[in-house]
């Protein structure tokens, strides 16, 4: 008896159901939860790392994050307007930076301008390990961004040059008070979630050393991990993390609409 | 491999789960058990014939490469370990480990592996989320600086950046002793040793036989100093689990102190120059 494509459609569906409660309650059978619970969820350990791990540890993710944001986007627009230039040289160095940061992991950047440019170039970059790493990610988020701003100056209609120049602005005032804020305008969603990127790589500072009063949010719960031997500061680390990077994604999502229903 | 550790070993215990239960659902298949581990007694292990061990690899002289990228380790750890194994009629398996997901018994509770030999020492921190075996290897905690650097003992680092290994007993002998120094932390040996080169820190206080190891490698270097912490190392066991393997990895780990392989190993490691 063939069944019909509705009955079938819909058998289908009950089927996946049941498979994904069955999953959740034979995972919610099969975890030790007494094991969970102190080693993941020790009310005890919490305690002890309230409130350090946001008042050092979340506080320093945050203020990382935003130093190498700020600095990476102004380093992105210079290399953007490189990339547009019409001088060779300056578009060749834009993009050999660019290809070359956006090539390799944020970790090895990081390892480089902590470790290896002191080796090499007997330089000492001014704040130490944090201020070495804050630096590299600078670099590393600029090379995204300036891809990303290019695209937004592109994005922005010919006319609107054209009546620029026309009205007699020069071309640099052109680009700094007609193109630049409405490309911006476009990218926001972009550059929101490049933050939310930028936030987690933070976590990558550990390969270049820190000092007590500069760890951010990962090795303040990795250090929570040694002394007490157990995992909760590692969950309380991720759900500090998604407290600022949920709020940040889902705002992306919104001005993702709102522009949409504008167009 | 640091960043979702807990993630990592929820995988690995979901796997092996659904491993277990797909083996348990189908017997008819064991014709490629190997035979030793049906005649031997069983303890228990991750992988029939052969103990598995978790390790934060390199850790020189303990747990290395000899060529990196070789998979064949080497070191105090591994070849004890392997000598107690023969013992026991066992194959010796290393997995490298986070040190941290060992230390605070994730890795071992997780099932990744039988038990941890990373250099562990026998904490009563430690004690609470592991079983340690009795004591194979007792420490000591050395200052590494510059030969030039007019270091002479740890009151000389008063203001001075000294770096030290996240997690570890140099640090705690750091924080306690190493009076008006800037501790500077790092992952793991392998980024403290550049960072000494690179000035970025003007001692490194940790386990002397991994200074000793710098001090060989460039002579321009010096330890100044070392610290009786009366600290031992341990095999580490999954708390209240592997107990049978344990006792018989104690059993052997006396003997080969008895009959002298024992020195043999910890000469070839820790008294060459």
């Amino acid at each position: 008896m063939a069944l019909r494509k509705r009955t079938r459609t819909r058998v289908y569906h009950y089927t996946i159901y049941v498979v994904i409660i069955a999953l959740i309650v034979w995972a919610v059978l099969a975890t030790d939860w007494p094991t969970v619970a102190t080693q993941f969820a020790n009310p005890e350990v919490a305690m002890k790392m309230l409130p350090g791990i946001i008042t050092v540890g979340l506080k320093n993710t945050l203020l990382f994050t935003i130093e190498s944001f700020t600095g990476g986007l102004i380093l992105a627009i210079i290399l953007a307007l490189m990339k547009l230039s019409s001088i060779p040289p300056f578009r060749w160095a834009a993009t050999i930076w660019i290809e070359f940061f956006r090539g390799i992991p944020a970790l090895m950047t990081i390892f480089g301008f902590a470790l290896m440019l002191p080796i090499a170039l007997k330089v000492k970059i001014p704040g130490g390990p944090v201020g070495a790493a804050t630096l590299a990610l600078i670099v590393v988020s600029s090379a995204y961004m300036a891809e990303t701003i290019r695209a937004g100056i592109q994005a922005v209609p010919k006319g609107q040059t054209e009546a620029s120049r026309s009205l007699g602005m020069s071309s640099m005032k052109t680009m700094f008070f007609i193109v630049l804020p409405q490309g911006f305008r476009i990218i926001i969603p972009p550059l929101t979630n490049e933050f939310v990127l930028l936030l987690k790589d933070t976590s990558l500072f550990f390969i270049a050393g820190a000092t007590p009063l500069t760890y951010e949010l990962t090795t303040y719960a990795r250090n929570g991990l040694s002394t007490y031997a157990n995992a909760t500061p590692m969950v309380m680390a991720a759900l500090l993390y998604l407290v600022v990077t949920i709020p940040l994604t889902r705002l992306t999502a919104w001005l993702e609409r709102r522009m949409a229903r504008e167009r | 491999m640091n960043r979702r550790p807990l993630l990592a070993g929820l995988a690995v215990v979901a796997a092996a789960a659904i491993a277990l239960t797909g083996c348990a659902s189908d017997p008819g298949s064991g014709t490629d058990t190997p035979s030793k581990a049906a005649s031997g007694p069983d303890y228990g292990l991750v992988q029939s014939g052969q103990i598995t061990v978790c390790s934060d690899i390199p850790y020189k002289p303990f747990e290395y490469e000899e060529t990196t990228g070789s998979g064949q380790y080497t070191g105090f750890d591994v070849d004890l370990l392997t000598a107690i194994a023969k013992k026991l009629d066992l194959k010796v398996q290393f997995q490298v480990t986070n040190f941290d997901t060992l230390q605070s018994g994730a890795a071992l509770l997780a099932g990744q592996c039988d038990m941890g030999a990373s250099a562990m020492t026998i904490t009563d921190e430690r004690k609470k989320n592991i079983d340690f075996s009795d004591p194979y290897y007792d420490s000591l905690q050395s200052l590494l600086v510059k030969a030039d650097s007019g270091i002479k003992s740890i009151n000389d680092l008063s203001g001075k950046n000294v770096g030290v290994q996240q997690g570890t007993t140099g640090e705690n002998y750091a924080k306690e002793h190493a009076k008006g120094a800037n501790l500077v932390q790092y992952s793991d040996d392998g980024v403290l040793w550049p960072a000494l080169q690179g000035g970025q820190i003007d001692a490194i206080l940790q386990d002397q036989p991994v200074n000793v190891e710098h001090e060989k490698a460039d002579k321009s270097y010096k330890i100044v100093e070392t610290y009786n912490t009366d600290e031992s190392y341990g095999f580490a066991f999954a708390k209240g689990q592997k107990t049978e393997l344990r006792e018989a990895i104690n059993k052997e780990l006396k003997a080969l102190k008895d009959d002298g392989e024992y020195k043999t190993i910890y000469d070839k490691y820790f008294t060459a120059n």
